[in-house]
């Protein structure tokens, strides 16, 4: 795996200029293309407080920034898995005429909305300081959940890019199962609002520390749970192991398969 | 200083299917019943090739040279035997790789130039001379879709031939852009070579190979059909093609 990432360190100029590509094909060079950027989360959660506050009645105060703050980081998750599982298959004509590390494309897709999303924070933050939830300490806490975050994500695209390629269908899977699994991970809902019966789900669910994490800093403005979050980066980094050597090993057929 | 490149025992196999299929449901449906036929692209390769030799590849379309070029470049992987490649490699298969229309002359030198491995640093202190190697000073700054062919070719050759590699792999490409122009190409190869990097070069320019290579090798429907001095294999191989 090192001697994989190492060789995208050489090429990290074009990782770069990938990276540029993906962000300036969403903003088209403009700030309003980067509000457009916002229009899909907004309009979520207009619906959803909509929907939550006054007919279902649920009692969360500030409910619309409840799921801003978790929100943002489960659209980096799903847009980095389902960018990145087509990142191979999109540059087709580039991978069958020159040699250059292959891991620069998915690992590409998942920086690029890593930086969206860092940069949706600027709007992100002013809104929850407007509505009176102050800045905390625990702030300082958000690069370590994120760079957790890129982590888990990393191994993810890894293994989904280079496996797409065999198997088509599978991009609509990944739709369907991370549309499911959004309602099993505590976006909407804190996680106290759910059955004990049904808790083991949202237990089980990898997501789920993170998101609750991002809630603590920036929504309750307490520490997340650590422990939880030391447990997750323990398998997220032997995994990565893992994800990377699939990904060498697959790769060499992707030319004759594209 | 060069690199080397040690060939051993490598045939590649392409299974070319009767109607792919990519879905899951019909791989699942059709497992093991898809029609195939097994294509041998190449077929027990057995080649060294040392540092600071330049050796043409020669054979009418289709023997494998192009396929040989993507096994040596890892962008493609034998399915027999193994390939060896000490030194950095460059490859120059297609010109132009990744070249972004919308984008101006300068701005797809720094794209092209890091598909190709160079640094930001090492583009900027190469970008006059690669200018200068190209004659587009002029048109720098237009998107590259207004470029002609001509002009998209000589662009992308400028680029690659910058690459300072230990060992250069070329594909057919010198036939590219007016005389004048290939006869620039071929004295920048020519320098490389002074240089003591190993060349691989595919033309169907016979006078080309001879310039340029001091051995050959003939490849005929995936097999070596002959190895020797460049003169000898090149007068054989235009000879038997008359």
């Amino acid at each position: 795996m090192f001697r994989q990432l190492r060789d995208v360190y050489r090429y990290r100029e074009m990782l770069r200029n990938v990276v540029l590509r993906e962000l300036k094909g969403k903003y088209k060079g403009s700030f309003i293309g980067f509000l457009w950027t916002f229009c899909n989360p907004v309009l979520m959660i207009i619906i959803f407080s909509v929907v939550f506050t006054h007919l279902l009645r649920t009692e969360i105060e500030n409910y619309p920034l409840f799921i801003f703050v978790a929100l943002l980081p489960w659209n980096f998750f799903v847009n980095s898995v389902l960018q990145g599982s087509t990142s191979l298959i999109q540059n087709a004509a580039l991978v069958k005429k020159i040699y250059f590390p292959r891991e620069v494309l998915p690992i590409a897709m998942v920086l690029s909305n890593g930086v969206n999303y860092v940069l949706s924070l600027a709007i992100m933050l002013p809104a929850l300081w407007i509505a009176g939830i102050r800045a905390e300490w625990t702030y300082a806490a958000f690069p370590v959940v994120l760079l957790l975050q890129v982590l888990f994500i990393l191994m993810i695209v890894m293994v989904v890019s280079v496996v797409t390629v065999f198997i088509r269908d599978l991009e609509h899977f990944l739709s369907i199962f991370l549309f499911a699994m959004f309602y099993l991970t505590p976006v909407l809902f804190p996680i106290s609002m759910i059955p004990d019966d049904a808790r083991w789900i949202f237990d089980l669910n990898p997501v789920t520390p993170m998101i609750e994490a991002y809630r603590d800093i920036f929504f309750y403005g307490v520490w997340p749970d650590w422990i939880k979050l030391a447990k997750l980066a323990v398998g997220v980094l032997l995994l990565n192991v893992v994800a990377f050597r699939i990904f060498h090993v697959l790769q060499k057929r992707i030319a004759e398969e594209l | 200083m060069g690199g080397s490149i040690e060939i051993q025992n490598v045939s590649k196999l392409f299974r070319v299917y009767q109607g792919k299929s990519y879905s899951l449901k019909e791989k699942l449906l059709y497992w093991g019943k898809e029609k195939s036929e097994e294509f041998w692209a190449l077929r027990d390769i057995n080649l060294s090739i040392p540092e600071g030799v330049a050796i043409g590849l020669v054979g009418r379309n289709g023997s494998g040279k192009s396929t040989l070029l993507k096994l040596i470049s890892k962008i493609l992987y034998p399915t027999t035997g193994s390939i060896t490649v000490k030194g950095k490699m460059s490859t120059l298969l297609e010109l132009g790789a990744g070249f972004h229309p919308d984008f101006t002359g300068r701005e797809n030198i720094y794209l092209n130039g890091s598909i190709l491995g160079f640094t930001r640093k090492e583009i900027e202190e190469k970008l006059p001379s690669i200018v200068e190697f190209s004659e587009l000073a002029d048109f720098l700054d237009t998107p590259v879709r207004n470029y002609s062919s001509g002009m998209y070719m000589r662009l992308g050759f400028a680029i690659a031939i910058h690459v300072n590699p230990d060992i250069l792999l070329i594909d057919e490409v010198l036939a590219v852009g007016d005389y004048a122009f290939q006869e620039k190409c071929v004295d920048a190869i020519m320098k490389l070579k002074h240089q003591g990097k190993t060349i691989v070069f595919v033309s169907h320019s016979g006078n080309q190979v001879k310039q340029l290579c001091e051995k050959a090798v003939w490849l005929d429907k995936g097999q070596i059909r002959m190895y020797g001095d460049a003169d000898l294999v090149v007068q054989e191989y235009e000879r038997r093609v008359e």
